[in-house]
């Protein structure tokens, strides 16, 4: 089998150490061998969005980046993207403006979210549909998740 | 009364799915569990002359190697002419050859490599056409002539139509395969418990005649096999069979004496999972001066692929549309279904209706030409009113397919839009406005001699009520739809409802997730079971209060008095009281709600449907003649729901179906040549993202179904139906040119309008 | 998919980069937004040494260098993308990174890598050949400059030789007057492969359009010069002209995103609006 490597970085806040095949993504990195389920596979190569996870603070697709990049990063995943007493208010945006029907593209979806809030807090409808354009949803259209992620651009989480 | 019905109610699994909590099937690990994976053709049509899986069994971490000679091969499917792995020879690229369970996905991808199957290949066909010429080479020995179906229907006397007929056109529309894409792929866990009995992790749509239908493929007696569904990352009907994959899994668990999970990739979602049903349709339809339609006339060349799944069946939904969407007084209908060396189709969203509305919607528009009258008003002279029974059967109770029309109409400007973008534009860039209807089953489809739904709904010691349906949530909210019934019935708050929907060892019986159905059938069954509950509940606080239980009603988790809302007991205390006591009860009842339809007879004449469902949309766009790109600006849709139940998800259904049929219409192909997909990555099989999406205005209809659930009736396919025909209508009105074929594709428009120019 | 990389390192400098690769059949990756897929795919097998190279110090930026803006070969995407520097003063780059892929994958990709990966639709590649960009490659024998117009010989094919790292692009500041376009091909905004892509470019003194650039991508082995589109331009040729002349001289193949009937088609008509919007307004 493939050379191992061993690497440190913080995952969603905590300090991680392990050692990972070489080869192997940050997806199946976390999926596989953390078990945090909560990051989608899509599709392995980039083209879907269900694999986005936060490294450094900006939106990635985890199927691309090699596990052993993640060395002295600090990684965010869906699972480390609630606020400290239940959903974020994106989360709850996501609920609220419909924006969930199989659920499968949301933790993608909130995670590039969460990176547009932070780089673009002002961003019109527009700028949302360009900035989720690596998200695919075969469910909603669209149009709910662009509502969500609208309207929780007026709050902050506390 | 809550006042829920018709709100905007948030889905109660969406909380779940925000925070990745959610457990999808690819998430699901099972102690000891194996990864399973299929080895699968890449001929098209071939004899399989040796299998040697020696070098793959001597790998370490495999725990069970299979083929053909390894399994029954008891026939599955639809059409009971596929078996789970092929032993004599593969018929389209996805044959399964081997199957694998080992360690890890790696380990098991790396003893696929090691087999060794030695082919010796068979001429092939990859047209209908020449499926059917003289001297074909025969996909199934069974069926010499390559044709497994053959559907006829007919109504008045199409002869006499044309007759009658001013004029007569006819048109030959092609439709293209294209696939689910559910973002989570298909898969399946299988696991034997020591006594022998089977739990499979299915992502089924239809848990119960899954059971009966893989229980002699598999040789598990049906009584031994638990169904649980994981939630699903999308269905869209790709799950309303059971496919060769479900089986195989059965069989390495059983080998390797562990659990094991296939888990599809991308690739192989694309290349062995259902497509949607490739049609060529030939329609003539004939009008007379007045624009009454006199009749329509057609012959549909089905690609069945290389096996029969669902897709060969969606004749039945086309011929609805053709004799039933307007008034045709003669029709005639003859498809001819053959097998080819293809991928085979399956049932979608829509089942055929995509198909059938993009030929008969395109033909109003030409029709209303031809006599000079305007798309709207000859749409509306041929429409049919509440009250008739068309001439296949269908008794349209409800109809607002008038006010649909009017709707979509005024609230686009459609007419006066039209009418400005035919007269000459400045520009290489076009806008054009295009219209259709649909018609929909909105009431179940009586397939089987049941279309029927079960539920169970059980009151706690605390007033909270448990409802476990036979019905399944697929994301499209019926989970929610389902509470709001029940909450509102039993005047307690839907965070006091928990619903039961995915184990068929808890669930009763229903047919599937299928034909736009669970909000009418399993929302009339919960409904009606919570009536049952409410009767009970009045009855038994009447009896301690010494009132009637007629004036009395439940009302914020209280029984009240029903003219003053004055609370009179605690549900929760009512419940107790019943409970804990000498002659104790509990607060538990069921439902089993059978449609009032009826299953069509030999003729396919008959209400199969409790209800129906319309639509019309109106599209606004631009063409760039230049280079083809077809840009979609607007969608005004009025769709007739019966009643809405939950703003926020019908909306949601609209908006996804909508954005569903433009990808049908315009950007979307499964590209197939001589067998093969040439596109199996999102990369090339181009779903809409984001940015193209058009705006989308929705209203709804409210026509109040008298069989329906609070009035409603089914809307989840509808949506996606009538959009693609009101964009080749809309690029009509653009440019002058007519597109008969789909998807139209930068490339494809910009070939057709140069060729008219020319 | 073979796996057989035996180790695995990370230079923290562009001398511990070049030591490390030399003589060795090195994989290199800063993004890696390109090689997973080909590695997963088995398009493009690992080797046995894999090198990191995205913690190179100072291998990324974007800022002038004199009279010239220097790209490090790390800059990402979603980084030219928001360039003050290059929108000012070279937004055709701005244009090409904003319709390049999805958030994600600029927020990872680099330019260099870009180049590296020497797709004939590499979508970087067009506007910075309109700047007469040059690539900086380092190896232990020292630093070496190529123009970019010469670095490609095939698809995924460069003159990088082996023992060789990318470590920045230069591009002439471009003077006052001067002038430039991109457009990219495709149903979406960015989320696609082109299937074709123009950018044309030129500098306007009094006499007219000079220094006049044409490139074009996905319509050739590499992306490529249009020298008689150039010459085209200068000598001050109607849009329509100059767009058949562009189409005359591409060669482009059929596949299963457009025929090559149709590249043609659109390498007419979006050299014929690039002209008019670039040099006719």
């Amino acid at each position: 089998m493939s050379l191992k490597h061993e690497i440190s970085f913080r995952l969603n806040g905590k300090p991680a150490t392990l050692s990972v095949a070489a080869h192997n993504s940050t997806l199946e990195l976390l999926r596989e061998k953390l078990r945090l389920t909560g990051t989608k596979h899509g599709c392995g190569e980039g083209e879907c969005g269900a694999c986005t996870i936060l490294v450094d603070g900006i939106s990635v697709n985890a199927c691309l980046m090699f596990a052993v990049d993640c060395d002295g990063r600090e990684v965010t995943t869906i699972e480390g993207l609630r606020a400290e007493k239940g959903l974020s208010e994106l989360q709850k945006a996501f609920v609220e403006e419909g924006a969930v029907q199989c659920g499968f593209c949301t933790p993608g979806m909130i995670a590039q979210a969460t990176h547009l809030r932070n780089t673009c807090p002002g961003m019109n409808r527009e700028e949302i549909r360009r900035g989720i354009e690596g998200n695919l949803c075969r469910c909603t259209g669209y149009k709910k998740i662009v509502d969500a992620i609208s309207s929780s651009l007026e709050k902050r989480d506390s | 009364m809550t006042g829920l019905i018709g709100k905007r109610v948030p889905k109660l699994d969406a909380p779940k799915k925000t925070t990745g909590e959610t457990r999808y099937l690819q998430d699901i690990e099972l102690p000891g569990m194996l990864h399973g994976k299929i080895l699968r053709s890449d001929r098209v049509h071939a004899r399989i002359v040796r299998i040697d899986t020696d070098e793959a069994k001597a790998l370490p971490g495999v725990h069970a190697v299979i083929t053909a000679k390894d399994t029954p091969g008891v026939p599955l499917g639809h059409g009971k002419d596929n078996t789970p792995l092929k032993g004599d020879k593969v018929r389209c690229i996805r044959d399964e050859i081997a199957a694998v369970a080992a360690e890890s996905e790696e380990i098991a991808e790396e003893a696929l490599r090691l087999i060794r199957v030695e082919y010796e290949d068979l001429p092939a066909i990859f047209s209908p056409a020449d499926a059917l010429k003289e001297g074909a080479p025969v996909i199934h020995g069974k069926h010499p002539d390559n044709i497994p179906f053959r559907f006829d229907y007919a109504h008045g006397d199409v002869d006499a139509g044309k007759e009658e007929s001013d004029i007569v056109i006819e048109d030959t529309f092609t439709l293209h395969f294209v696939t689910h894409c559910c973002m989570g792929v298909s898969g399946v866990i299988a696991d034997f418990d020591s006594s022998g009995n089977l739990t499979l992790h299915s992502l089924t749509q239809i848990p119960f005649l899954f059971k009966k239908d893989i229980s002699p493929v598999i040789g598990v007696p049906p009584g031994k096999i638990r169904v649980i569904q994981p939630v699903i990352g999308g269905g869209f009907g790709s799950k309303l069979d059971i496919y060769p994959f479900e089986p195989i899994c059965v069989f390495l668990a059983r080998a390797a004496k562990r659990p094991v999970r296939i888990v599809f990739t991308r690739e192989e979602e694309f290349v062995a999972s259902p497509t949607r049903q490739p049609v060529e349709l030939t329609l003539a339809s004939g009008v007379k001066k007045d624009g009454t339609l006199t009749f329509r006339d057609v012959r549909t060349l089905h690609d069945n692929g290389g096996y029969t799944s669902w897709g060969a069946t969606t004749p039945f939904v086309i011929m609805q549309t053709i004799s039933s969407l307007y008034r045709v007084p003669h029709c005639r209908y003859h498809t001819t279904v053959v097998y080819t060396n293809n991928p085979y189709s399956g049932s979608f969203r829509g089942y055929g209706n995509l198909q059938a509305t993009f030929a008969v919607e395109s033909h109003m528009d030409r029709l209303a030409e031809a006599v000079g009258m305007d798309p709207l008003a000859f749409r509306l002279h041929n429409a049919q009113e509440p009250g008739e029974t068309t001439l296949q059967g269908m008794n349209f109770d409800t109809c607002g397919l008038r006010e649909c029309l009017e709707t979509a109409s005024a609230k686009s400007g459609f007419l006066e839009k039209r009418r400005a973008y035919r007269s000459k534009q400045a520009g290489p860039v076009r806008r054009g406005i295009g219209i259709a209807s649909l018609l929909h089953v909105g009431g179940g489809a009586k397939i089987y001699r049941t279309d029927g739904c079960g539920t169970i709904l059980k009151l706690d010691d605390f007033g909270h009520a448990t409802v476990m349906t036979g019905s399944t949530d697929i994301g499209q909210g019926s989970e929610t739809v389902i509470a709001q019934f029940v909450a509102e019935e039993l005047g307690i708050p839907i965070s006091a409802i928990n619903v039961v929907n995915n184990d068929s060892e808890i669930t009763p019986w229903d047919v599937g997730v299928h034909a736009s159905r669970t909000t009418f059938i399993a929302g009339n069954s919960a409904l009606r079971a919570a009536k049952k509950a409410k009767d009970k509940l009045l009855a038994a606080a009447a009896k301690k209060a010494d009132l009637s239980a007629d004036g009395l009603d439940l009302r914020d988790g209280h029984v009240v008095d029903a003219a003053t809302g004055k609370p009179i007991v605690e549900l929760g205390k009512l419940i107790r009281s019943l409970h804990f006591t000498q002659r104790s009860d509990i607060v538990m009842t069921t439902e089993y709600y059978e449609p009032p339809s009826v299953m069509q007879d030999r003729e396919f004449k008959g209400n199969v449907s409790a209800s129906y469902a319309f639509g019309t949309q109106v599209v606004e766009l631009e063409v760039d003649t230049e280079t083809g790109i077809v840009r979609i600006l607007k969608v005004t849709a009025a769709h007739d729901v019966g009643r809405v139940i939950n703003q926020l998800g019908i909306e949601g259904q609209v908006e996804g179906g909508v954005v569903m049929g433009i990808g049908y219409a315009t950007t979307e192909h499964l590209v197939v040549e001589e067998g093969v997909v040439k596109n199996p990555s999102f990369r090339d099989y181009k779903l809409v993202t984001a940015p193209e999406t058009p705006e989308i205005d929705s209203t709804f209809i409210e026509t109040i179904d008298p069989e329906g659930p609070a009035g409603a009736k089914g809307i989840g396919e509808a949506p996606a139906i009538c959009i693609s025909a009101a964009i080749v209508n809309a690029i009509h009105n653009a440019t002058g040119v007519r597109f008969t074929e789909l998807p139209l594709t930068p490339e494809r428009v910009l070939r057709r309008l140069k060729e008219e120019r020319e | 998919m073979e796996r057989k990389i035996e180790r695995y390192c990370v230079p923290g400098t562009v001398e511990e980069a070049v030591e490390a690769i030399a003589g060795k059949d090195a994989t290199l990756f800063a993004g890696g937004t390109d090689l997973m897929v080909q590695t997963r795919s088995g398009k493009r097998p690992f080797t046995p040494l894999l090198v990191n190279i995205s913690r190179i110090a100072g291998l990324g930026g974007i800022s002038t260098d004199g009279d010239r803006v220097r790209l490090g070969a790390l800059a990402t995407i979603s980084g030219i993308r928001t360039s003050a520097l290059l929108k000012e003063k070279a937004g055709v780059l701005t244009e090409a990174a904003d319709s390049f892929a999805g958030d994600q994958v600029r927020n990872k990709a680099t330019v260099g890598g870009n180049i590296c990966n020497a797709s004939p639709a590499g979508d970087m590649i067009v506007p910075l050949l309109l700047l007469d960009a040059e690539v900086e490659l380092a190896s232990t024998a020292g630093r070496r400059m190529l123009p970019l117009c010469n670095f490609f010989t095939g698809p995924g094919k460069t003159r990088r030789e082996r023992n060789e790292l990318l470590t920045a692009i230069y591009f002439p500041i471009p003077p006052v007057g001067f002038a430039a376009g991109f457009r990219k091909f495709g149903t979406r905004p960015a989320m696609d492969i082109s299937i074709v892509s123009v950018g044309v470019a030129a500098t306007r003194d009094d006499a007219g359009w000079k220094n006049v650039r044409a490139a074009f991508g996905a319509v050739a082995p590499t992306p490529i010069r249009g020298t008689r589109t150039e010459a085209a331009i200068e000598k001050g040729g109607t849009a329509g002209e100059i767009a058949r002349i562009a189409e005359s001289e591409v060669s482009p193949i059929s596949d299963v995103r457009a025929s090559a009937w149709y590249r043609k088609e659109l390498i007419r008509t979006l050299t014929e609006r690039l002209h008019h919007d670039v040099f006719e307004t």
